[in-house]
């Protein structure tokens, strides 16, 4: 059919439009000086180095603010997947009277902006002394993305029939052992894509970082207010860097990925 | 070994009462079906006796034990589920071995166990695959398997051969039969299929609506149903039921249906429901004088082994086996002459039988 | 099963207690401290200042502008692509991958992507100097030309933000049953047509979700703006973090915050109302 090939050039187009950008920005971190200021630009690598990147990580704060970022998103991923998947749990395998508002209330979550969380939390985390460290951020990361492990491990433990569990039992389990043994090695692997996801989501988010951070600043909140006055590479390599473990997380999701989204939406 | 004893079982989910108020007594190494239509109660009398659900009220004993608050891995049952919860993450041996597991067996013991357990299901050369990796039926064989070498004191199974195609769940009825006749464990056995009832049961609790209706041996179920619903739940076509006026000469009662008188047993009632089996009643060529109903056919079906047919009497459906060569067609006069000795008697009303 | 009835509850305790202390208060507060002025008393004081701000006007100009060009073209982006991914067979799960990438790509990073891609001696321009556009380097990202940042800014929130429309909109389609198109097109319909009155009604509660979902994010559009555009470009959250962060002034920011909420209510409402989906029509 004619309009076949009409489709497949269309989507080679759009996907071009994603992935093009990515690869300039990866094209420019790899680049030395002169090429990064160069005119015209060239769109095939002709030098790979790391004079860019390594020009990047030399500056006072970057990998600092790195590390607080990993900090931050691991805690915001354990944090998540703690409060999460008990809560999971309850709702896929329990009826019980208030659990449609309860569900109500989670999906409300989505609906608030971040700016409405971060600021008055400010204030309060002055008071109690957590201002300005990776905890306060993490704390209101996982505000952000409590609601979306909810969901998700809610529909993961949908998934796996209750009679496994019920099986188990009666073969001798406790509900721990049942728990451990049979519904867990089954979970995990939404589990960790869910983990991730929570990863992802700290590690991306500007707002609330930018605001409750001070000296310890995670990589995006340290990129924010210094992007305006800092020179080309220096741009360039930071966003590189917020991309790469991204796209690596990403990549390693991928299966789960749209049917996680696609699940937290309902 | 233990025998298991339901003493006045009741289960409300919400307002809605599963079951109203049962009691049932299984004896030991007695195998008994728990039969009735979906939404019967029997899976949810099942549940409660395996620990899985919580009665409202009544009283559960396995053994001499009173179980009520005994979670189920402490009651010494296996179950086999509809679906076969077989794990999937684990191999066929490890899913056999897993209560032998959890009872802390030394893995000396275990290895044996699970293998004659394998072997009495035939799938010995199954014990390294995954669960995704077998069909169906192979699965099945896993969840009898997994429960028969925990060696129970009881066996539950709930409609364990329901999702079996027809020829797979013929196979595997007679071999359960085999099987547990052998091992003689006592065993409580959910299905809605009569024919798997008859032929496994040693005793048959047919349920109704959240109550035991009928709690007897096969042939007994079958020939002296309780209830017109027992009657017409349980053979395949159906019990016949006609209703019948009764007719006062003399002092003298009897059943008419159309010009047919036929006797009846002692009873004031006006009217009377008639229960007779298509295999009970004779076909006769009318205009013999022969003594029976008079009906004409309307639909004859060749079965192969025999005729099913269709016949209207008074006004009334029956249907009636016949012999195979039998020279009938649809609109042939005919006469029906039912056995005495197989004819059951029902109060219309409640339905009830008459003894 | 002795405690059947409470484990549920012990379970979703922790979650319940995290989301009140650290969703349901601060949400209170917001408004608290937005309708605080600097001696405690209840005022508007905060709201007045926001109001008589320089940059107030400029930044609720540029977010509802914002919101209104990018929601509307991201939608009909994401599904054509819907579309069209259904009209693929080999590659349908690749192309479905790349296309959700940016999905994971922060705002700031997007921002930082096209500031490279359009910087001065960018990549962009490169390729219009190219194509015989323009001469030599062109400054797009700057104060003096507030209409291409605004464009910048489209373009980049369009690359970043489309998946998340699309992913929506995907799941929404895969639930519509292939029979009801196909027996569409056996009674006469064309391409066109089934889409208009087969696909898109039955498409209506994912799009109404992904419209309030998209939209909410729409308003609080912020490092993107910053990347490109420092305070060239005044949106409402960029106004907030400038008011609490430098000017460290919680009050006024507060008062920011209260406003987008009450916006992105507004909005929500409008679409429940308008896109409503009736229960009868429902597969």
């Amino acid at each position: 059919m004619r309009t076949r090939w009409l489709w497949v050039a269309l989507a080679l187009l759009l996907s071009f439009w994603v992935l093009f950008p990515i690869y300039v920005i990866a094209l420019s971190a790899f680049s030395n000086r002169a090429e990064i200021s160069a005119w015209p630009k060239s769109f095939l690598p002709e030098h790979f180095s790391l004079e860019t990147i390594a020009f990047f990580f030399g500056v006072e704060g970057v990998w600092k603010a790195t590390l607080n970022s990993v900090i931050v998103a691991v805690m915001t991923m354990v944090f998540s997947i703690g409060l999460g998947a008990p809560a999971g749990y309850a709702l896929a395998r329990f009826g019980f009277s208030g659990k449609d508002a309860y569900r109500l209330l989670i999906l409300l979550t989505r609906a608030f902006p971040i700016a409405i969380l971060a600021l008055p939390l400010t204030i309060r985390f002055i008071e109690l002394g957590i201002y300005d460290t990776p905890l306060a951020v993490a704390l209101v990361h996982t505000a952000l993305a409590l609601p979306f492990a909810i969901l998700v491990s809610y529909s993961l433990f949908l998934g796996i029939p209750r009679e496994f569990e019920e099986a188990a039992w009666t073969l001798g389990c406790t509900r721990i052992q049942a728990f451990r043994k049979v519904v867990l090695p089954l979970a995990l692997p939404g589990m960790a894509a869910t983990a991730i996801f929570a990863f992802v989501i700290s590690w991306n988010e500007v707002f609330a970082a930018a605001v409750l951070t001070l000296q310890n600043r995670t990589l995006t909140a340290y990129l924010l207010t210094r992007l305006v006055e800092a020179p080309l590479y220096f741009q360039f390599a930071g966003g590189f860097f917020l991309i790469v473990p991204s796209l690596i997380f990403i990549f390693a999701v991928r299966k789960y990925l749209f049917s996680m989204w696609g699940i937290a939406s309902r | 070994m233990a025998g298991i004893r339901c003493q006045s079982v009741r289960k409300l989910f919400g307002t809605f009462e599963a079951l109203k108020s049962v009691s049932l007594e299984v004896r030991d190494q007695e195998f008994t079906v728990l039969l009735g239509p979906s939404g019967c109660g029997k899976t949810t009398l099942l549940r409660i006796i395996a620990g899985l659900e919580t009665e409202t009220a009544g009283d559960v004993y396995i053994g001499d034990r009173r179980v009520n608050d005994v979670p189920p891995r402490r009651r010494e049952i296996a179950m086999v589920f509809q679906n076969y919860a077989v794990f999937p993450h684990m191999t066929v041996f490890e899913n056999i071995a897993f209560g032998l597991r959890m009872k802390k067996m030394a893995e000396g013991e275990i290895r044996p166990r699970v293998e004659r357990a394998a072997e009495m299901m035939h799938i010995e050369q199954l014990l390294q695959r995954y669960s995704g990796q077998l069909s169906g039926g192979q699965r099945q064989r896993v969840a009898v398997s997994r429960a028969l070498a925990v060696e129970p004191q009881v066996l539950l199974m709930d409609e364990p051969l329901s999702n079996l195609d027809a020829l797979l769940r013929l196979e595997m009825r007679a071999e359960l039969k085999g099987l547990l006749q052998e091992s003689r464990t006592t065993t409580i056995y959910v299905t809605h299929d009569q024919v798997e009832a008859m032929s496994l049961a040693d005793r048959i609790a047919v349920m109704w609506n959240g109550e035991i209706v009928q709690y007897d041996v096969p042939i007994k179920v079958y020939q002296e149903p309780e209830t017109t619903f027992v009657g017409g739940f349980i053979g395949s076509p159906p019990m016949n039921f006609l209703d019948l006026r009764i007719e006062r000469q003399g002092g003298e009662a009897a059943g008419r249906l159309g010009d047919a008188r036929i006797s009846v047993p002692d009873t004031a009632a006006g009217h009377l429901r008639l229960g007779v089996r298509p295999e009970d009643l004779e076909v006769l060529p009318s205009g013999r004088g022969e003594s029976g109903l008079a009906g004409e056919v309307v639909v004859v079906e060749p079965l192969g082994p025999h005729l099913q047919l269709t016949a209207r009497v008074d006004g009334q459906t029956v249907r009636v086996t016949a012999p195979a060569d039998l020279d009938v067609r649809p609109g042939s006069r005919v006469t029906l002459r039912p056995n005495p000795a197989r004819l059951r008697w029902f109060d219309p009303d409640s339905g009830r039988a008459l003894h | 099963m002795i405690n059947e009835r409470t484990l549920p509850y012990l379970l979703l305790a922790p979650s319940i207690a995290f989301l009140l202390v650290f969703f349901a208060w601060p949400l209170v507060e917001a408004f608290v401290v937005a309708l605080t002025d600097a001696s405690g008393a209840w005022s508007i004081d905060n709201f007045e200042t926001m109001a008589a701000d320089i940059y107030f006007q400029d930044a609720l100009v540029n977010t509802l502008l914002l919101v209104i060009v990018v929601v509307p073209l991201q939608l009909a982006l994401a599904l054509a692509m819907a579309v069209l991914l259904r009209q693929l067979d080999a590659g349908r799960d690749l192309y479905l991958y790349v296309w959700t990438i940016p999905l994971g790509i922060s705002d700031l990073a997007a921002g930082i992507v096209w500031l490279v891609l359009l910087s001065e001696r960018g990549y962009i321009n490169t390729v219009l100097a190219g194509l015989g556009l323009i001469e030599g380097p062109e400054l797009w990202l700057s104060y003096e030309s507030p209409w291409a940042l605004f464009v910048a800014v489209v373009i980049a929130e369009i690359w970043r933000a489309t998946a998340i429309v699309l992913v929506i909109l995907v799941a929404g389609m895969q639930l519509i049953p292939k029979e009801y198109d196909e027996a569409a097109e056996v009674f006469g319909a064309g391409r066109w047509q089934r889409f208009i009155k087969i696909t898109l009604p039955m498409m209506k509660p994912s799009i109404q979700t992904a419209l309030i979902l998209r939209t909410i994010l729409a308003f609080e559009v912020f490092a993107v703006v910053v990347a490109l555009g420092g305070r060239d470009l005044p949106v409402l959250v960029s106004e907030a973090y400038f008011w609490q962060f430098e000017y460290q002034d919680s009050g006024v920011a507060s008062a920011y915050a209260v406003l987008i909420l009450a916006i992105s209510m507004l909005a929500t409402f409008i679409y429940l109302r308008v896109l409503r989906v009736r229960e009868e029509q429902l597969a």
